[in-house]
């Protein structure tokens, strides 16, 4: 078994919010990642998702835990020796539109990266540019135009050729897909499952779409504000959700084929404010199943039968598993 | 209906750069009467500036010792001044001090100013506050007392002069970039741009600075016509370019004192020159805001 390239501690990011308030981003996230594996990161929106991508990536900086990548802890390097490190560790961004520079041509987009980390001469640089291009399948027409002139699909692509230009060990995906048409979405997706067989890049898959996690992803974690509610196999975590909230979503989760009967929970309430998160369990004030112990105590991490691993109080007892309701 | 298409294109590829200049020139009359009229003041002064020996009938700084303080004449459109030279011709190579003083005088505030803003916008926090306040306290001072001081303290000399107005000015550009930055800073391609491992330098000059300059850019009409008056009126008080270089502001010091005795032409004439000047520059600069600021554009 490879080390993993990403190993994850008690990761904690707290924004400060005027006298000793803070928004609770990020809690307590324990996580690993493989060399040439995927981990897809879902939630809801305000879940913590994003922010917990960019703290990894030291875009933010974490309040609590500890980052260690390539078995090198980065948690507290100073940024000017983070900087070389971004080389093996790229990230891809949400809204293609805003992430590429308005003024720069897409032959310099592309190539930058490559300029940043890699000695090379102009003309060698110029001719993985246009590899990099082809790779994404972009045509290599589009390389003398600024961003303005192409598609959201063709910028994502872009994006996608700057994240891989450097041949880096992790690319934290942050919601590459949920910006652009369903009709350019498959595309993407394809073109990154592509890329993970070729360069058994690591990556962090974050959406919220889980249909497009479950398509991309070896291994799956669920987060919920802020926290790893249930973290496992794909296959595992689909078949058999242990936590409450995983299967609720789920189950709000329409499948493929029409002719399977969906069992609909449908989660009451909205999600509590992370700014002051409920005690014990933060699911406990939406959770169909909910005791009075889970208003106290706070789950460990149980692993369960089915292999993954959650976070809930009732799984000793199976009180974790919602009703099948079969529809009408 | 295709054979017009064709010769139409064919003139078109065959117009002298002097049409394509024209229709240039036409196209930004039609976007902004003002840029264009301030264009043209500009452009007039810039003849005389750049082929002022060829234009002027005299030597600026001949004194005809006999013709001394005399009318306009055939001889001396604009008449002559107390020491005798003919003052067309001085009005005329004043036009070099205009341009000489407020074109390196800009680019030099643009040099100081640009990158404090890009600095102080994108790092924030203390080293913000320090940068802002101390530019702040420099424009606390009415800027042509500040500048008095200044150049009567180290020394009266034309580049002494633009060294301190292109100093005294590079607060407005370096305002005009923070605020353009700021609101950058958090933008999606700055943080990809980190991402990807950019160092902070790159983040400023490749990656703020090419969509912060329009704004900056846009006030550099405003700022020369600004740097054109300070000088003249430095001039005027007998501080940095003294008589009887051929200034404007000189001049007209020189001709106020004739103005009672009722010789006006010696300071009328350099007088109306920077006003034009001002005047076109400042056309210029509120052409540029309007074709900046799409709510400022007049009709559509």
């Amino acid at each position: 078994m490879n080390d993993p390239v990403l190993t994850v501690t008690g990761l904690c990011k707290r924004f400060p919010l005027g006298r000793k308030r803070f928004v609770n981003a990020v809690n307590h996230v324990d996580l690993a990642i493989a060399p040439g594996e995927t981990l897809g990161m879902v939630g809801e929106s305000g879940s913590g998702k994003s922010t917990l991508g960019r703290v990894i990536l030291r875009l933010l900086e974490p309040t609590e835990g500890r980052i260690l990548f390539d078995g090198q802890d980065i948690t507290h390097l100073p940024k000017g020796r983070v900087r070389p490190l971004r080389r093996n560790m790229q990230m891809v961004f949400q809204d293609p539109w805003s992430a590429l520079n308005p003024r720069m041509r897409i032959r310099d987009l592309i190539g930058e990266p490559v300029r940043l980390h890699m000695d090379m001469a102009r003309s060698e640089r110029d001719d993985r540019t246009e590899l990099l291009a082809r790779r994404v399948n972009l045509s290599t027409e589009f390389l003398n135009r600024t961003p303005s002139n192409l598609s959201g699909g063709q910028l994502q692509r872009v994006c996608i050729a700057r994240a891989i230009a450097t041949d880096p060990k992790l690319i934290v995906l942050d919601e590459p897909t949920s910006s652009l048409d369903l009709s350019v979405r498959a595309g993407i997706l394809e073109l990154l499952a592509e890329i993970r067989e070729e360069t058994k890049a690591a990556m962090l898959f974050i959406s919220h779409d889980l249909g497009t996690v479950r398509m991309i992803s070896d291994r799956i974690a669920v987060l919920y504000l802020g926290e790893i509610v249930e973290q496992g196999r794909a296959e595992a975590l689909f078949e058999t959700p242990a936590h409450p909230y995983t299967q609720a979503l789920l189950s709000a989760h329409l499948p493929s084929d029409p002719a399977i009967p969906v069992a609909r929970h449908v989660l009451e309430g909205e999600v509590p404010s992370p700014i002051a998160l409920p005690a014990g369990c933060k699911f406990h004030t939406r959770c169909p199943v909910a005791i009075e112990r889970c208003r106290r105590d706070v789950p460990a991490a149980l692993t369960v039968p089915s292999g993954q691993q959650a976070r809930c109080l009732r799984i000793p007892e199976g009180g974790n598993i919602l009703e099948r309701k079969e529809p009408a | 209906m295709s054979d017009a298409t064709r010769t139409e294109i064919a003139t078109d590829t065959q117009q002298g750069w002097s049409t394509r200049a024209r229709n240039r020139f036409i196209g930004v009359f039609r976007l902004s009467p003002t840029a264009a009229i301030g264009l043209l003041i500009i452009l007039f002064f810039a003849v005389l500036a750049l082929f002022s020996s060829w234009i002027m009938p005299h030597d600026p700084v001949a004194a005809y010792t006999d013709r001394v303080l005399q009318p306009p004449s055939a001889e001396h459109w604009f008449g002559t001044d107390g020491n005798g030279m003919d003052v067309f011709s001085r009005v005329i190579y004043g036009a070099k001090f205009g341009f000489g003083i407020a074109i390196p005088a800009v680019l030099l505030s643009l040099v100081i100013g640009v990158p404090v803003g890009l600095i102080a916008g994108y790092r924030g926090g203390l080293l913000d506050e320090v940068l802002m306040r101390f530019f702040d306290g420099l424009r606390v001072f009415p800027s042509i007392i500040l500048a008095l001081a200044v150049v009567a303290a180290t020394g009266q000399s034309l580049l002494n002069v633009i060294l301190v107005l292109g100093f005294l000015d590079s607060p407005v550009f370096a305002r005009v970039v923070r605020a353009e930055v700021l609101a950058l800073r958090s933008s999606n391609f700055v943080e990809s741009a980190v991402a990807a491992g950019n160092p902070t330098w790159r983040i400023l000059f490749v990656h703020l600075l090419p969509n912060a300059i329009q704004g900056a850019m846009a006030q550099t009409a405003v700022r020369a016509a600004w740097a054109v008056r300070i000088s003249a009126t430095l001039a005027f008080l007998g501080v940095g370019i003294q008589a009887p270089t051929p200034e404007w502001g000189a001049m007209i010091r020189q001709g106020a004192e004739f103005m009672i005795s009722g010789q006006w032409w010696v300071a009328l004439y350099p007088g109306l020159a920077l006003i034009f000047l001002v005047f076109g520059l400042n056309l210029l600069g509120d052409g540029f805001r309007d074709l900046m600021d799409p709510r400022h554009r007049s009709g559509s």
